[in-house]
């Protein structure tokens, strides 16, 4: 049986440097089907879509709401050519009834131990309509190492730059944040998966330069440490979100190869400005992640925000104007408030004032957005501030032997495209 | 996160979205015209859908289980204090009126209450 998995394309933001990363829930998916199934991989963000490719099965993987849209449009497309049509993921179940309208099935939850009976179903025509295994997880042993091999490498590297792999050491959240729906989708519970596991699936991925994608590693000490013990030997250098703030775990994480971590900055106080140097200390970069329209923010607030993003030393900065994604809080709030005027998804691109905030207009919001990149990237652009992250790496890679020059063949393409260089002659 | 429990007198297990087994704070004040329902949100201690996304379904719910004639009820959903220093996660209440489709409640409408309003309904 041939499944085609496909990861629709969504617009990017204007104005920001785009790295397409080889996407990690479809290869987690492939890894969850079974062995007779014949799998092929498309991103539609790095190549175009061939409708026309033969297929029995088309999988849909859906991870943010600005995908579901185009997702929606793929789906309808394949099943006028008659395609047996099946969606999954993130947005999948945030988006649940209305995605069902283009599915002859969708996917609740997570797959592992689930696509055997999916497929029995499928092939004796008795395919549900929805598989609900929401709050219902798998054991988290049964993750094993995702489908790697499916991705065209080519595909993605930027002037022969190999991006980092996205990998995955725990799942769920024990936290649930105002703005964030993982509560909703992985349950209340973090569920770190066994650090044999990871060994296993660390050893299968030849890139040197990983981004662990978990919510938060700071859930818990003793299996942070263990796994930060257990990643020193592979001398992989690493993205992640939070990292415990604890003198021996940030020692540890440095060891392991912690390159820059992706910190909430949320407000001005000393504690946010000490534990960016905390990290500095141990040698890991910090890109800031900063949030704005919330309703205990002010124009005045945002402002000096801003000021001090540009005093306490971050390598790099992200904003993002809060999205209600459906299943947060934030959405609970704003929809009884009647205060969400755009109901269109691919606008929750968390780069778009979809909602009128408390204290300002939604233009208001729109300019402050926009003033705090330009602001922070003005003495440096975000390509020079990477570039400097980049070389960190390089050099630590170059001290301990892992350094793999970049790939000649592909100096001259971009995500499979050429690039063009403006030369003046 | 410690929720008050000031407007709750059990937990109410309900089937959310996608039948998640879900919890609500409830409070039922039996008054002389029409029966109060306060339902509150749990926040962490509430494994699935919230309140407010149950809507219509949570409503029906109770109803059905507490015995309570749908079409006449006050229906309040409570945002507890979790004595959070955000200020979104202060006390709100929030009445919620419906119309009824085959037993269902539709169209729900929200109407942010006064902390003197609440004082007055629950009285």
């Amino acid at each position: 049986m041939k499944v085609k998995i496909i990861y629709p394309k969504w617009k990017k933001l204007p104005g920001q440097t785009t790295f397409n990363l080889p996407p990690h829930g479809p290869v987690v998916f492939a890894a969850s089907l079974p062995d007779y199934v014949d799998v092929s991989f498309t991103d539609e963000n790095v190549e175009d879509l061939n409708f026309d490719d033969e297929c029995d099965v088309v999988c849909i993987s859906m991870m943010l709401t600005t995908q579901v849209k185009r997702g929606w449009a793929i789906a309808d497309e394949y099943r006028q050519r008659g395609k047996t049509l099946m969606f999954g993921g993130i947005s999948t179940m945030l988006h649940a009834e209305e995605t069902l309208q283009h599915a002859d099935s969708i996917f609740l939850g997570e797959s592992e131990g689930r696509m055997e009976n999916v497929f029995n179903d499928l092939k004796n025509n008795k395919l549900k309509k929805v598989y609900n295994f929401m709050g219902n997880q798998p054991s988290i042993d049964l993750v094993g190492p995702a489908r790697r091999d499916l991705y065209k490498r080519e595909l993605y590297n930027h002037k022969g730059v190999q991006m980092v792999d996205l990998f995955h050491a725990s799942r769920g959240c024990r936290f649930s944040c105002y703005p964030c729906a993982v509560s909703y989708l992985g349950g209340r519970n973090f569920r770190p998966r066994p650090i044999e596991k990871v060994v296993e699936e660390l050893a299968t991925i030849d890139n040197n330069r990983l981004f662990i994608v978990d919510n938060s590693l700071a859930q818990n000490s003793e299996w942070e440490i263990e796994l930060f013990k257990a990643m020193i030997p592979f001398k992989k250098k690493f993205i992640s979100h939070t990292i415990e703030d604890d003198p021996k775990v940030l020692d540890l994480a440095a060891q392991a190869g912690a390159w820059y971590v992706y910190q909430a900055v949320y407000d001005t106080s000393d504690y946010i400005r000490e534990r960016v140097k905390r990290y500095h200390d141990y040698g890991i970069g910090v890109e800031g992640t900063i949030l704005f329209g919330l309703d205990n923010q002010t124009e005045d607030d945002i402002l000096r925000l801003i000021d001090f993003l540009l005093s306490i030393d971050l390598d790099l900065a992200e904003f993002t104007i809060l999205a209600p994604f459906p299943h947060t809080k934030a959405y609970d709030d704003l929809m009884r408030q009647g205060r969400i005027f755009d109901h269109d998804w691919d606008h929750y691109n968390a780069g778009q004032v979809v909602y009128q905030p408390k204290h300002m207009s939604p233009e208001r919001l729109q300019e402050l957005y926009e003033y705090a990149w330009k602001a922070f990237y003005k003495e440096e652009t975000q390509e020079e501030k990477m570039f400097k992250l980049f070389t960190k790496v390089m050099l630590r890679e170059m001290n301990d032997g892992t350094f793999r020059p970049r790939n000649r063949a592909l100096a001259n393409k971009s995500f499979g495209k050429d690039v063009v260089r403006n030369i003046n002659k | 996160m410690k929720v008050d429990d000031k407007y709750l007198d059990e937990i109410f297990d309900f089937a959310g979205q996608w039948d998640m087994p879900s919890k609500c704070g409830l409070k039922i004040i039996a008054a002389d015209s029409k029966n109060i329902i306060i339902v509150t949100e749990l926040y962490q201690n509430n494994p699935g859908t919230s309140v407010t996304y149950a809507g219509g379904s949570l409503i029906k719910q109770i109803c059905d289980s507490k015995k309570l004639d749908i079409s006449n009820v006050i229906y309040l959903e409570c945002n507890p204090n979790t004595f959070s220093k955000l200020s979104f996660y202060d006390e709100e209440f929030f009445q919620v009126d419906f119309e009824l489709e085959n037993g269902l409640p539709i169209k729900l409408k929200y109407r942010q209450l006064s902390q003197e309003e609440v004082k007055n309904l629950l009285s």
